[in-house]
């Protein structure tokens, strides 16, 4: 795009009498696309959103990539005897909690006496449920910015167990984690099912001679949420902290100078036993995705897959959304390329690109789920702690297709679970090196497909193509008004015009960067504020900055009278150069929450035209541009889009009362750090903005 | 119009102290910010925590270069290092050295207003003697040191590496104060300026040929033969005998260098030299002297030991390349800066200040270890020609891309180190993307500048045949 930028503006300057040489054939590419811009950007949007629908196409199956892994090429050493050890665990701890009624820790000693007489070292790790807390400058800082709270109540706090098997060949340096969540207190039958399955492999583990790492079981207590026991353990297990806290004095467990490490971690595993399967099978779901859309290497999930339909016959699945499996314009594009397919089969037997439709359509659902819990940032499950270390982790939950209660079923199911993960484990136990393989930017359309970085950056890369053509169109001709609208030569500033656009954009980006920041200091307020105040005070201090903004700033108020004459097509290159810039950045932090962005932003800015002249012309293109403009600008406002997909979600409207709703999602993204917050402020909002001034800009 | 200057001079000022008031503002809280860790902003040679460190192996009576951690100069060792280690109670560590920081940033901005205020006046000057003025009287000049002044005061990158805590505000201020002794003519302290600062990093020492341009032929100036031309017109008309104009013509076809006050300054040069190595080797005389020096300063920029990631493009290139192939590399890649120096000298002599700026930005494009605050430098005193570069091309698509390199480089930096998920290469693409912008914003300034010397001379003949 440089070179097309640059190329064109030269071919503008060459009208002062200098000798025209004939430019380069790339030159001349680029004149020629920047000079038909909007049949091209046309063309490009149309591309990349075609280029999305057809994601699932292009699919491919996925592979094992490290051949240290060779996942089920050993025989699995389980014994009836393990299981019946996991067994009694289950029965033990069902037991007790029968007897005992209370808040103590003795299921946790239980579960302790059981590791150590396996043969593990056995540490126990009180933590404190500290809720997220939204600092804004957090963003920015690394992964152990947790600080100890100085004054914590012993009403509420949890407490970890983790048993650790040291490995017969290792050195202590690297290590595999298991995690079973499991809530002391009220946990179900389903929940101790997973302790049983662990407790079994952990059997087989004390005694196995093959291990070279060491593995650490970890049941997290469960009771304040999956992920923060994690994130506490990982937190003290990476970076602990040297003060004494005042949580070792609660209870009668002694867990000082008691917490025990093995080295880094390879990859560990969360188990979760679940509900009732509804299908005829044992149905087993992946969740992988850790905050800020980031993704364990494949290779974890492709041996667990692997594993988990060739040697044990589980269903494994991964999260899809349900509503577009039923929706009739996807199955219509489905089946547009299923019959594509066909045709391309009938010319060419080679060609095998199409699938079915009914295929389409869960692939579809799978990628559309599986983009947006990247784009929101927010973690899966507990493996999302893992990721901020850089460990590669997935959460496996296991729905068996019986009822708890049933004793033959649960000593089969113990017996496939523990060999599943055993395999798991023995392939990890192989590695050499950290998984690095493999790919860490992916998309999944199903357990065995993905969608690589290469093929999906397509999509998005035509989306955005458009923006830098057009907005070099746009300074080209803007300029060029300016330059036959100012009538005195010496004020006549080639190339700076853009100076007072940018002043524009960069005050309104730095209004977003405030309205970001907002809410910080809201949560700061004394007293208690529901959601609704809350959003209330921010949405009024945030209008009222604007306000001063374009009061204070002359340049700035789309009402103000000192613009030049077509200086909006100015204003309009720079936003979209503005918007370009943030959408590549985001999609590197992100990708998905970019290509969502794009779909919203690019056409917004694209349209975005003085409704002015359109009205006054009175012709009906140009009232039909102003129109479409219209529509996008409020599609595009934040608040409205999500109103928009809670709506299409099938969740009524009535909730949204004043944005109540909005801010306890908006809160959540912060509280998980999630970029896609920054985006919204920092990007979509000034963008939008902007666009709202050039709509209404007079010209 | 002279209440209309009264303003804007009150704007300069009000700019110039809320920029002060920000940078007051992001030093109290650092913590947060934790710009000193950053590769583009703290090289291994500007870094303060590796100065902190020398400075407390030199306290407990150790060579400070020992163990490869400081590699700057001794003297500012001596003269921060003892900053570094006081602390104000409830105060965040490292004030007193962010205060130098501050201070250095404005002063620095000073003496570029001081470069400014000179140049604009040559250039008033020569626009008049070329007759320019009188024909189009509203033509605008603007105030380029005001200009410059608050480029390096607001440009983010200054602000960065002020307010990051790495030594580039005072290794700018010496280069800035070389540049405006040569301007102002204060042979001593030009000559004081360059000393210090190519004892600071090394590639300043280029300086040395604007500096005696500067020295020998004076301000930035249109090409000799315009003013030839004109005078020649004004000859034509005023008298007739052909003799004698030929006879003057001869006289002044080539400027007359200043060798006096060149000697003067290559004297002073020596003498402050001397003084800078008495003290160096005084301060270092129980830890090796002076030989230790230059292979722990000059010696490491120079065989680029320290392949930590930075914005230039050495390190990988250095990380990959085979040992026996090295110190070929090594030399091609710093013959490279020396190539350019002499077509560079003789194209744009006329323009001694020019040529500073150009040489800064290729010394910083092809620095080992450049960080942000070299950009920093070259950017403000870019905005020192502002009139001659109005009719630049690409800013605005080379605006964009400094602003998305600079925000992609954290990103890039993170996807590497902290989420494991990147490489080397992203980061590595990412200084190929700076240089490659870097390199186009000196081709267009030069080509703009050239271009400008050349409507000059167009507009001068067409000035002369309306006249005829």
């Amino acid at each position: 795009m440089a070179a097309v930028k640059r190329e064109n503006e030269e071919e503008v300057k060459t009208d002062d009498g200098s000798p025209k040489i004939k430019p380069r054939p790339i030159v001349r590419l680029g004149i020629f696309l920047i000079a038909h811009s909007p049949i091209f950007s046309v063309v490009f949007s149309a591309a990349g959103v075609l280029a999305l629908l057809l994601l699932p196409l292009l699919a491919k199956n996925t592979y094992i990539s490290e051949n240290a892994l060779m996942p089920g090429s050993a025989r699995s050493m389980l014994s009836n005897q393990d299981v019946s050890d996991g067994s009694k665990l289950v029965k033990d701890i069902k037991n007790f909690r029968l007897n005992h009624e209370g808040q103590g820790v003795e299921v946790q000693k239980l579960i302790g006496t059981y590791m150590s007489e396996m043969g593990a070292e056995v540490s126990y790790q009180k933590f404190h449920p500290e809720g997220n807390q939204f600092h804004p400058l957090h963003f920015f800082s690394g992964p152990d910015s947790y600080t100890l709270l100085e004054n914590v109540s012993c009403a509420s706090y949890g407490v970890n167990v983790a048993g650790i098997i040291r490995a017969p060949r290792g050195d202590g340096k690297e290590s595999i984690v298991l995690v079973t969540p499991y809530d002391f207190i009220n946990g179900g039958d389903y929940e101790s099912l997973s302790l049983g399955i662990v407790s079994s492999l952990f059997s087989l583990l004390s005694r196995v001679t093959w291990l070279s790492k060491d593995i650490i079981w970890l049941v997290a207590d469960s009771r304040y949420g999956d992920y923060r026991p994690v994130a506490a353990w990982l937190t003290e297990y990476h970076s602990p902290s040297f003060k004494v806290s005042d949580l070792l004095k609660c209870n009668e467990l002694n867990t000082a100078d008691n917490f025990r490490r093995a080295g880094t971690v390879a990859a560990a595993l969360v188990l979760k036993v679940d509900g009732r399967s509804d299908r005829f099978e044992d149905t087993l779901s992946i969740y992988a995705e850790a905050s800020n859309g980031q993704m364990p290497n494949l290779d974890l999930i492709n041996v667990v897959n692997y594993l988990a339909v060739h040697r044990q016959g589980f269903y494994v699945k991964v999260e899809k959304v349900v509503s577009l499996l039923s929706s009739s314009w996807l199955k219509f594009f489905g089946e547009i390329f299923e019959a594509v397919g066909k045709l391309g089969h009938t010319l060419n037997p080679d060609w095998n690109f199409g699938i079915p439709a009914a295929d389409y359509l869960e692939g579809s659902a799978t990628l559309a789920s599986s983009l947006y819990s990247q784009a929101l940032g927010i973690p899966t499950g507990p493996h999302g702690a893992f990721r901020d270390y850089q460990v590669d982790a997935i959460t496996l939950k296991v729905s068996p297709r019986f009822p708890p209660d049933s004793k033959t079923r649960q000593h089969e199911f113990f017996l496939r679970g523990a060999r599943l993960l055993e395999g798991t484990i023995r392939s990890v136990n192989n590695l050499l090196e950290k998984f690095h393989q493999s790919f860490f930017l992916y998309l999944l359309t199903s357990p065995s497909k993905f969608i690589s970085v290469g093929v999906y950056m397509i999509a998005f890369a035509l989306l955005v193509a458009p923006l830098p053509m057009v907005a070099a169109s746009l300074y080209i001709d803007g300029c060029k008004a300016l330059t036959n609208s100012t009538h005195n030569p010496a004020e006549n500033f080639k190339s700076w015009k853009w100076l007072d656009a940018a002043k524009q954009v960069f005050a309104l980006h730095l209004l977003g960067f405030i309205v970001t920041l907002l809410p910080y200091f809201i949560c700061q307020l004394p007293g208690q504020h529901s959601p609704r105040n809350r959003s209330i005070m921010w949405g009024t201090t945030s209008s009222s900055l604007l306000l001063i903004t374009f009061v204070t700033i002359p340049g700035c108020s789309p009402f103000s009278s000192r613009l030049h004459r077509n200086n909006w097509a100015v204003l309009k290159s720079v936003t979209i150069a503005a918007a370009f810039i943030g959408l590549c950045l985001m999609s590197i932090i992100n990708f998905a929450t970019a290509e969502i962005g794009a779909l919203l932003l690019v056409p917004t800015c694209l349209m975005a035209q003085p409704i002015k002249p359109a009205l006054r012309s009175r012709s009906i293109k140009s009232l039909l541009g102003a129109l479409c403009s219209l529509v996008l600008v409020t599609i595009g406002f934040p608040v409205m889009f999500f109103a928009i997909s809670k709506g299409l979600l099938g969740e009524g409207l009535v909730g949204l009362s004043l944005g109540g709703e909005f801010w306890t999602w908006l809160e959540s993204l912060w509280a998980w750090k999630s970029a896609t917050y920054l985006y919204i402020g920092m990007i979509h909002l000034p963008c939008w903005l902007l666009c709202l001034c050039i709509l209404f800009h007079p010209s | 119009m002279a209440e209309d200057q009264k303003k804007k001079l009150c704007r300069f000022w009000i700019w110039a102290l809320s920029s002060v008031a920000f940078r007051l503002i992001l030093i109290s809280f650092p913590g947060n910010l934790n710009l000193s860790s950053r590769p583009e902003v703290s090289t291994p040679l500007t870094s303060i925590r590796r100065l902190a460190e020398g400075y407390w192996l030199k306290q407990a009576s150790m060579s400070p270069y020992a163990g490869s951690m400081y590699h700057g100069s001794p003297l500012l060792l001596s003269i921060l290092g003892p900053l570094t280690v006081q602390r104000i109670k409830g105060q965040p560590s490292h004030l007193l050295c962010s205060l130098v920081f501050v201070i250095a940033d404005i002063l620095s901005a000073m003496l570029l207003r001081g470069i400014g205020q000179k140049l604009q006046m040559a250039y008033g000057l020569n626009a008049r003697l070329l007759g320019f003025l009188k024909s189009s009287r509203d033509k605008v000049i603007l105030p380029c040191g005001d200009i410059a002044a608050l480029v390096y005061l607001w440009n983010p990158f200054t602000i960065v590496s002020c307010v990051g805590l790495s030594t580039s505000p005072i290794e700018n201020l010496a280069v800035i104060l070389a540049l405006c002794g040569a301007v102002t003519r204060r042979v001593p302290l030009a000559a004081f300026g360059l000393v210090i600062a190519t004892h600071l990093s090394l590639y300043p020492a280029t300086l040395t040929i604007p500096i005696i341009f500067l020295l020998g032929y004076g301000l930035d100036a249109p090409p000799i033969k315009l003013f030839l031309q004109t005078r020649s017109v004004e000859k034509e008309e005023t008298s007739t005998s052909t003799v004698s104009k030929q006879a003057k013509l001869k006289q002044t076809t080539h400027l007359p260098f200043l060798w006096k006050t060149v000697a003067h300054f290559l004297f002073w040069v020596l003498l402050w030299s001397l003084y800078v190595l008495v003290l160096s080797a005084l301060s270092l005389n129980k830890h090796g002297g002076l030989e230790e020096m230059f292979k722990r300063t000059y010696g490491f920029i120079l065989s680029i030991e320290d392949l930590s990631p930075n914005i230039g493009v050495f390190w990988y290139f250095f990380a990959e390349v085979f040992d026996f192939f090295r110190n070929f590399f090594l030399i091609v890649f710093h013959v490279n800066i020396l190539f350019m120096l002499l077509p560079l000298a003789i194209r744009l002599k006329h323009r001694p200040c020019f040529l500073a700026f150009i040489y800064l930005a290729i010394s910083s494009i092809l620095k080992s270890y450049p960080s942000v605050g070299d950009s920093a430098l070259y950017l403000s005193l870019w905005a020192l020609f502002v009139n001659e570069l109005i009719d630049m091309k690409f800013s605005f698509f080379l605006f964009c891309g400094y602003l998305g390199i600079s925000l992609l480089s954290p990103v890039m930096h993170n996807l590497w180190i902290w989420r494991g998920t990147g490489n080397a290469n992203f980061y590595f693409g990412n200084a190929i993307g700076y240089a490659c912008f870097q390199i186009v914003f000196v081709v267009e300034s030069v080509s703009a500048m050239l271009n400008h010397d050349r409507a000059l001379k167009r507009s001068n003949s067409n000035h002369r045949e309306v006249k005829s």
